[in-house]
Protein backbone atom coordinates (compact mmCIF):
# COMPACT_ATOMS: atom_id res chain seq x y z
CA UNK A 1 0.00 0.00 0.00
CA UNK A 2 1.62 3.21 -0.78
CA UNK A 3 1.51 6.44 1.23
CA UNK A 4 -0.72 7.84 -0.79
CA UNK A 5 -3.65 5.07 -0.14
CA UNK A 6 -3.00 5.85 4.05
CA UNK A 7 -3.12 9.89 3.54
CA UNK A 8 -6.23 10.27 1.26
CA UNK A 9 -8.10 7.19 3.96
CA UNK A 10 -6.84 9.73 6.99
CA UNK A 11 -8.39 12.98 5.37
CA UNK A 12 -11.51 11.49 4.16
CA UNK A 13 -12.31 10.40 7.53
CA UNK A 14 -11.16 13.68 9.10
CA UNK A 15 -13.27 15.46 6.49
CA UNK A 16 -16.20 13.14 7.01
CA UNK A 17 -16.06 13.18 10.88
CA UNK A 18 -16.04 17.11 10.27
CA UNK A 19 -18.84 17.31 7.97
CA UNK A 20 -20.65 14.61 9.94
CA UNK A 21 -20.75 17.24 13.12
CA UNK A 22 -21.93 20.12 10.96
CA UNK A 23 -24.24 18.64 9.62
CA UNK A 24 -25.58 16.71 12.93
CA UNK A 25 -25.50 20.83 14.29
CA UNK A 26 -22.88 19.74 17.02
CA UNK A 27 -21.05 22.77 15.40
CA UNK A 28 -22.28 26.57 15.72
CA UNK A 29 -23.01 27.65 11.92
CA UNK A 30 -20.28 30.50 13.42
CA UNK A 31 -17.82 27.90 13.35
CA UNK A 32 -18.94 25.77 10.42
CA UNK A 33 -17.52 27.81 7.47
CA UNK A 34 -13.76 27.39 8.90
CA UNK A 35 -13.83 23.91 9.35
CA UNK A 36 -15.65 23.02 6.46
CA UNK A 37 -13.10 24.35 4.86
CA UNK A 38 -10.71 22.19 6.53
CA UNK A 39 -12.47 19.96 5.95
CA UNK A 40 -11.86 20.65 2.35
CA UNK A 41 -7.93 21.21 2.85
CA UNK A 42 -7.41 17.73 4.40
CA UNK A 43 -9.46 15.55 1.95
CA UNK A 44 -7.62 17.50 -0.70
CA UNK A 45 -3.94 17.02 0.75
CA UNK A 46 -4.83 13.48 1.80
CA UNK A 47 -5.59 12.59 -2.43
CA UNK A 48 -3.23 14.48 -3.98
CA UNK A 49 -0.15 15.21 -1.44
CA UNK A 50 2.04 16.13 -3.69
CA UNK A 51 0.28 19.81 -4.15
CA UNK A 52 2.58 20.67 -0.93
CA UNK A 53 5.65 20.10 -2.39
CA UNK A 54 5.01 21.85 -5.84
CA UNK A 55 3.44 24.45 -3.86
CA UNK A 56 6.96 24.30 -1.75
CA UNK A 57 9.31 24.11 -4.67
CA UNK A 58 7.01 27.72 -6.43
CA UNK A 59 8.17 29.13 -3.44
CA UNK A 60 11.51 28.41 -2.59
CA UNK A 61 10.92 26.02 0.29
CA UNK A 62 13.77 23.62 -0.01
CA UNK A 63 11.84 21.08 2.27
CA UNK A 64 8.40 20.55 1.33
CA UNK A 65 7.32 19.22 5.17
CA UNK A 66 8.23 22.55 6.56
CA UNK A 67 5.90 24.70 4.37
CA UNK A 68 2.95 21.80 5.51
CA UNK A 69 3.71 22.40 9.20
CA UNK A 70 4.16 26.29 9.16
CA UNK A 71 0.53 26.46 7.19
CA UNK A 72 -0.72 23.83 9.59
CA UNK A 73 0.57 25.96 12.90
CA UNK A 74 -0.57 28.92 11.45
CA UNK A 75 -4.13 28.36 10.81
CA UNK A 76 -4.05 26.96 14.29
CA UNK A 77 -2.96 29.88 15.43
CA UNK A 78 -5.34 32.13 13.77
CA UNK A 79 -8.24 29.53 15.40
CA UNK A 80 -7.03 30.13 19.34
CA UNK A 81 -6.58 33.97 19.05
CA UNK A 82 -10.21 33.65 17.22
CA UNK A 83 -11.81 31.60 20.42
CA UNK A 84 -9.59 33.82 22.92
CA UNK A 85 -11.08 36.63 21.41
CA UNK A 86 -14.88 34.99 21.16
CA UNK A 87 -14.39 34.08 24.70
CA UNK A 88 -13.64 37.85 25.82
CA UNK A 89 -16.72 38.95 24.37
CA UNK A 90 -18.52 35.81 25.51
CA UNK A 91 -17.05 36.90 29.44
CA UNK A 92 -18.11 40.51 28.85
CA UNK A 93 -21.66 39.59 28.06
CA UNK A 94 -21.50 37.40 30.84
CA UNK A 95 -20.37 39.76 33.47
CA UNK A 96 -23.03 42.46 32.20
CA UNK A 97 -26.04 39.98 32.50
CA UNK A 98 -24.84 38.96 35.86
CA UNK A 99 -24.81 42.52 36.62
CA UNK A 100 -28.34 43.27 35.32
CA UNK A 101 -29.41 40.42 37.39
CA UNK A 102 -28.50 41.81 40.51
CA UNK A 103 -29.56 45.11 39.98
CA UNK A 104 -33.26 43.74 38.95
CA UNK A 105 -32.85 41.34 42.30
CA UNK A 106 -32.04 43.93 44.21
CA UNK A 107 -34.96 46.59 42.75
CA UNK A 108 -37.29 43.96 43.38
CA UNK A 109 -36.58 43.32 47.46
CA UNK A 110 -36.40 47.30 47.64
CA UNK A 111 -40.54 47.38 46.27
CA UNK A 112 -41.16 44.87 48.82
CA UNK B 1 -23.79 67.27 57.17
CA UNK B 2 -24.44 70.02 55.15
CA UNK B 3 -23.93 69.63 51.41
CA UNK B 4 -25.41 71.74 48.32
CA UNK B 5 -28.49 70.00 46.96
CA UNK B 6 -27.02 69.77 43.39
CA UNK B 7 -24.77 67.21 44.32
CA UNK B 8 -27.14 65.02 45.88
CA UNK B 9 -28.35 62.78 45.88
CA UNK B 10 -25.60 60.58 46.59
CA UNK B 11 -25.28 56.73 46.96
CA UNK B 12 -22.43 54.95 48.83
CA UNK B 13 -21.85 51.68 47.23
CA UNK B 14 -20.07 49.19 49.03
CA UNK B 15 -18.74 45.41 47.50
CA UNK B 16 -19.13 42.64 49.62
CA UNK B 17 -17.96 39.22 49.69
CA UNK B 18 -17.54 37.07 53.06
CA UNK B 19 -18.22 39.74 55.26
CA UNK B 20 -20.76 38.80 57.68
CA UNK B 21 -18.77 39.99 60.94
CA UNK B 22 -18.34 43.51 59.31
CA UNK B 23 -20.70 44.66 56.83
CA UNK B 24 -23.67 45.52 59.57
CA UNK B 25 -21.54 47.72 61.36
CA UNK B 26 -20.00 49.92 58.23
CA UNK B 27 -23.64 50.17 57.08
CA UNK B 28 -25.26 51.29 59.98
CA UNK B 29 -22.24 53.82 60.49
CA UNK B 30 -22.40 55.24 57.21
CA UNK B 31 -26.46 55.83 57.71
CA UNK B 32 -26.00 57.50 60.99
CA UNK B 33 -23.06 59.97 59.55
CA UNK B 34 -24.77 60.63 55.80
CA UNK B 35 -27.98 61.14 54.67
CA UNK B 36 -27.53 58.53 51.73
CA UNK B 37 -28.64 55.28 49.81
CA UNK B 38 -26.53 52.33 51.04
CA UNK B 39 -25.88 49.98 48.26
CA UNK B 40 -24.12 46.60 49.06
CA UNK B 41 -23.22 44.58 46.15
CA UNK B 42 -22.65 41.00 47.23
CA UNK B 43 -20.44 39.39 45.09
CA UNK B 44 -21.28 35.18 45.72
CA UNK B 45 -21.15 35.34 49.63
CA UNK B 46 -21.48 32.14 50.82
CA UNK B 47 -22.21 33.29 54.36
CA UNK B 48 -25.16 35.67 55.05
CA UNK B 49 -23.36 38.35 54.30
CA UNK B 50 -26.60 39.29 51.97
CA UNK B 51 -28.86 39.17 54.68
CA UNK B 52 -26.95 40.96 57.00
CA UNK B 53 -26.83 43.64 55.03
CA UNK B 54 -29.96 44.13 54.19
CA UNK B 55 -31.51 43.88 57.99
CA UNK B 56 -29.09 46.93 58.87
CA UNK B 57 -30.81 48.86 55.90
CA UNK B 58 -28.82 48.68 52.77
CA UNK B 59 -30.36 48.12 49.15
CA UNK B 60 -28.56 44.62 48.23
CA UNK B 61 -27.48 43.91 44.57
CA UNK B 62 -26.71 39.73 45.06
CA UNK B 63 -24.75 38.70 42.32
CA UNK B 64 -25.29 35.29 40.93
CA UNK B 65 -21.64 34.45 40.92
CA UNK B 66 -18.54 36.28 41.82
CA UNK B 67 -17.17 38.78 39.58
CA UNK B 68 -14.53 40.19 41.57
CA UNK B 69 -13.76 43.24 43.25
CA UNK B 70 -14.06 45.50 40.35
CA UNK B 71 -17.24 43.55 38.58
CA UNK B 72 -18.91 44.18 41.53
CA UNK B 73 -18.57 48.36 41.80
CA UNK B 74 -19.78 47.98 38.53
CA UNK B 75 -22.83 46.40 39.38
CA UNK B 76 -22.92 49.61 41.65
CA UNK B 77 -22.18 52.16 39.60
CA UNK B 78 -24.60 50.81 37.21
CA UNK B 79 -27.42 50.90 39.74
CA UNK B 80 -25.96 54.47 40.27
CA UNK B 81 -26.70 55.50 36.58
CA UNK B 82 -29.56 54.36 36.13
CA UNK B 83 -31.48 55.28 39.38
CA UNK B 84 -30.01 59.13 38.85
CA UNK B 85 -27.69 59.43 41.36
CA UNK B 86 -25.34 62.08 40.42
CA UNK B 87 -22.41 61.24 42.86
CA UNK B 88 -21.19 57.68 44.19
CA UNK B 89 -18.86 56.76 46.77
CA UNK B 90 -17.20 53.09 46.51
CA UNK B 91 -16.39 51.93 50.54
CA UNK B 92 -14.57 48.25 51.65
CA UNK B 93 -16.43 46.51 53.96
CA UNK B 94 -14.26 45.48 55.99
CA UNK B 95 -14.17 48.76 57.84
CA UNK B 96 -10.91 49.92 56.58
CA UNK B 97 -12.87 53.47 55.63
CA UNK B 98 -14.02 55.84 58.03
CA UNK B 99 -17.55 57.39 57.55
CA UNK B 100 -16.06 60.47 58.44
CA UNK B 101 -13.88 60.36 55.39
CA UNK B 102 -17.11 60.70 53.33
CA UNK B 103 -17.30 64.88 53.71
CA UNK B 104 -13.56 64.90 53.01
CA UNK B 105 -13.99 63.28 49.47
CA UNK B 106 -16.87 65.10 48.97
CA UNK B 107 -15.69 68.73 49.34
CA UNK B 108 -13.65 69.21 46.12
CA UNK B 109 -17.63 68.83 44.34
CA UNK B 110 -18.56 71.39 46.37
CA UNK B 111 -16.21 73.70 44.51
CA UNK B 112 -16.47 71.74 41.32
CA UNK B 113 -12.89 71.16 41.24
CA UNK B 114 -13.07 67.75 39.79
CA UNK B 115 -14.41 64.55 38.45
CA UNK B 116 -13.07 62.02 40.79
CA UNK B 117 -11.83 62.11 44.21
CA UNK B 118 -9.23 59.44 45.75
CA UNK B 119 -9.26 59.08 49.54
CA UNK B 120 -5.66 58.54 49.83
CA UNK B 121 -3.68 57.21 52.31
CA UNK B 122 -0.42 56.80 50.95
CA UNK B 123 1.68 55.74 53.84
CA UNK B 124 0.02 51.93 54.09
CA UNK B 125 0.91 49.31 52.93
CA UNK B 126 4.33 47.57 52.83
CA UNK B 127 7.90 48.15 50.64
CA UNK B 128 6.88 45.92 48.13
CA UNK B 129 3.26 47.50 47.79
CA UNK B 130 4.47 50.98 47.87
CA UNK B 131 7.52 49.87 45.35
CA UNK B 132 4.65 48.01 42.79
CA UNK B 133 3.36 51.83 42.96
CA UNK B 134 6.19 53.95 42.19
CA UNK B 135 6.33 51.43 38.94
CA UNK B 136 3.01 51.71 37.81
CA UNK B 137 3.10 55.59 38.03
CA UNK B 138 6.21 55.62 36.20
CA UNK B 139 4.83 53.05 33.39
CA UNK B 140 1.17 54.95 33.10
CA UNK B 141 2.37 58.63 33.66
CA UNK B 142 -0.55 58.79 36.22
CA UNK B 143 0.98 60.81 39.28
CA UNK B 144 -1.49 59.76 42.15
CA UNK B 145 -0.20 58.67 45.34
CA UNK B 146 -2.43 55.73 46.36
CA UNK B 147 -3.49 53.95 43.27
CA UNK B 148 -5.18 50.89 44.75
CA UNK B 149 -7.86 53.35 47.38
CA UNK B 150 -10.97 51.67 47.26
CA UNK B 151 -12.65 54.87 48.71
CA UNK B 152 -13.48 56.86 45.99
CA UNK B 153 -16.28 59.39 45.04
CA UNK B 154 -17.26 59.55 41.46
CA UNK B 155 -19.43 62.07 40.08
CA UNK B 156 -22.10 61.42 37.28
CA UNK B 157 -19.88 61.81 34.42
CA UNK B 158 -17.10 59.40 35.83
CA UNK B 159 -20.30 57.17 36.47
CA UNK B 160 -21.50 57.24 33.00
CA UNK B 161 -18.27 56.13 31.88
CA UNK B 162 -17.24 53.24 34.42
CA UNK B 163 -20.76 52.23 34.31
CA UNK B 164 -20.45 51.47 30.38
CA UNK B 165 -19.22 47.79 28.89
CA UNK B 166 -15.34 49.90 27.93
CA UNK B 167 -14.71 49.34 31.75
CA UNK B 168 -16.32 45.45 32.28
CA UNK B 169 -13.35 43.84 31.32
CA UNK B 170 -11.13 45.67 33.95
CA UNK B 171 -10.73 43.07 37.25
CA UNK B 172 -10.03 46.07 40.22
CA UNK B 173 -10.61 49.04 40.59
CA UNK B 174 -7.15 50.52 40.47
CA UNK B 175 -4.98 51.09 37.44
CA UNK B 176 -7.24 50.08 34.61
CA UNK B 177 -9.83 52.56 36.50
CA UNK B 178 -7.56 54.85 36.55
CA UNK B 179 -6.35 55.04 32.91
CA UNK B 180 -9.63 55.01 31.93
CA UNK B 181 -10.67 58.11 33.44
CA UNK B 182 -7.81 59.69 32.32
CA UNK B 183 -7.81 58.98 28.47
CA UNK B 184 -11.41 60.59 28.66
CA UNK B 185 -10.03 63.71 30.38
CA UNK B 186 -11.73 63.36 33.40
CA UNK B 187 -10.22 65.35 36.32
CA UNK B 188 -9.16 63.20 39.49
CA UNK B 189 -7.61 64.48 42.29
CA UNK B 190 -6.73 63.13 45.55
CA UNK B 191 -7.31 63.90 49.42
CA UNK B 192 -5.30 62.75 52.01
CA UNK B 193 -7.86 60.90 54.45
CA UNK B 194 -7.10 57.86 57.59
CA UNK B 195 -7.61 54.41 57.23
CA UNK B 196 -7.94 51.60 59.60
CA UNK B 197 -6.13 48.58 60.03
CA UNK B 198 -8.94 45.60 58.64
CA UNK B 199 -10.96 44.21 60.99
CA UNK B 200 -10.64 40.77 59.41
CA UNK B 201 -10.15 39.58 56.50
CA UNK B 202 -6.59 40.64 54.05
CA UNK B 203 -6.18 42.60 51.00
CA UNK B 204 -8.26 40.93 47.75
CA UNK B 205 -5.28 42.13 45.65
CA UNK B 206 -2.16 41.38 47.64
CA UNK B 207 -3.57 37.97 49.41
CA UNK B 208 -0.87 35.43 48.14
CA UNK B 209 2.74 35.87 46.40
CA UNK B 210 0.56 34.18 43.49
CA UNK B 211 -1.73 36.52 43.47
CA UNK B 212 0.53 39.58 43.53
CA UNK B 213 2.53 37.81 40.67
CA UNK B 214 -0.27 37.58 38.62
CA UNK B 215 -1.53 41.50 39.59
CA UNK B 216 1.41 42.60 38.44
CA UNK B 217 1.49 41.44 35.37
CA UNK B 218 -2.05 41.69 34.56
CA UNK B 219 -1.39 45.30 35.76
CA UNK B 220 2.07 46.04 33.49
CA UNK B 221 0.42 44.88 30.80
CA UNK B 222 -2.74 47.44 31.06
CA UNK B 223 -0.50 50.19 31.41
CA UNK B 224 1.62 49.35 28.41
CA UNK B 225 -0.96 48.52 26.33
CA UNK B 226 -3.16 51.97 27.19
CA UNK B 227 0.16 54.14 27.25
CA UNK B 228 -0.45 55.12 23.85
CA UNK B 229 -3.77 55.41 23.52
CA UNK B 230 -3.66 57.98 26.57
CA UNK B 231 -2.13 60.46 24.50
CA UNK B 232 -4.65 61.13 21.51
CA UNK B 233 -7.95 62.45 22.39
CA UNK B 234 -10.76 59.69 23.45
CA UNK B 235 -13.91 59.85 21.38
CA UNK B 236 -16.79 60.70 23.32
CA UNK B 237 -19.43 58.43 21.79
CA UNK B 238 -16.99 55.15 23.00
CA UNK B 239 -18.78 55.21 26.24
CA UNK B 240 -22.02 56.57 25.20
CA UNK B 241 -23.60 53.06 25.00
CA UNK B 242 -24.98 51.34 27.95
CA UNK B 243 -25.19 47.95 27.52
Amino acid sequence: MSYQVTSAILGLFLASTILWLIRRDYLHSRHALWWFLVALIVMLLGIFPTIIDKLALQMGVNYPPTLLFILGMGMILVKVISIDLHQSSQEKKLRRLAQRLAILEGEHFEQD
Amino acid sequence: MNLPNDYEPIVILIPAKNEVNTVAQVVSTIKAHVAAKVVVIDDASTDKTASVARAAGAIVLPLPFSLGAWGAIQTGLRYAFKHGFNIAITMDADGQHEAESISTLLAPYVKGQCDVVVGAYPQRGSFLRRTAWSFFRKLSGIVLSDLTSGLRAYNRTAIKLLASPAATLLDYQDMGVLILLHKAGLRVIEKPILMYPRINGHSRIFSSWWAVVRYMFYTGILCIARFQHAKSKPKAEAFESQG
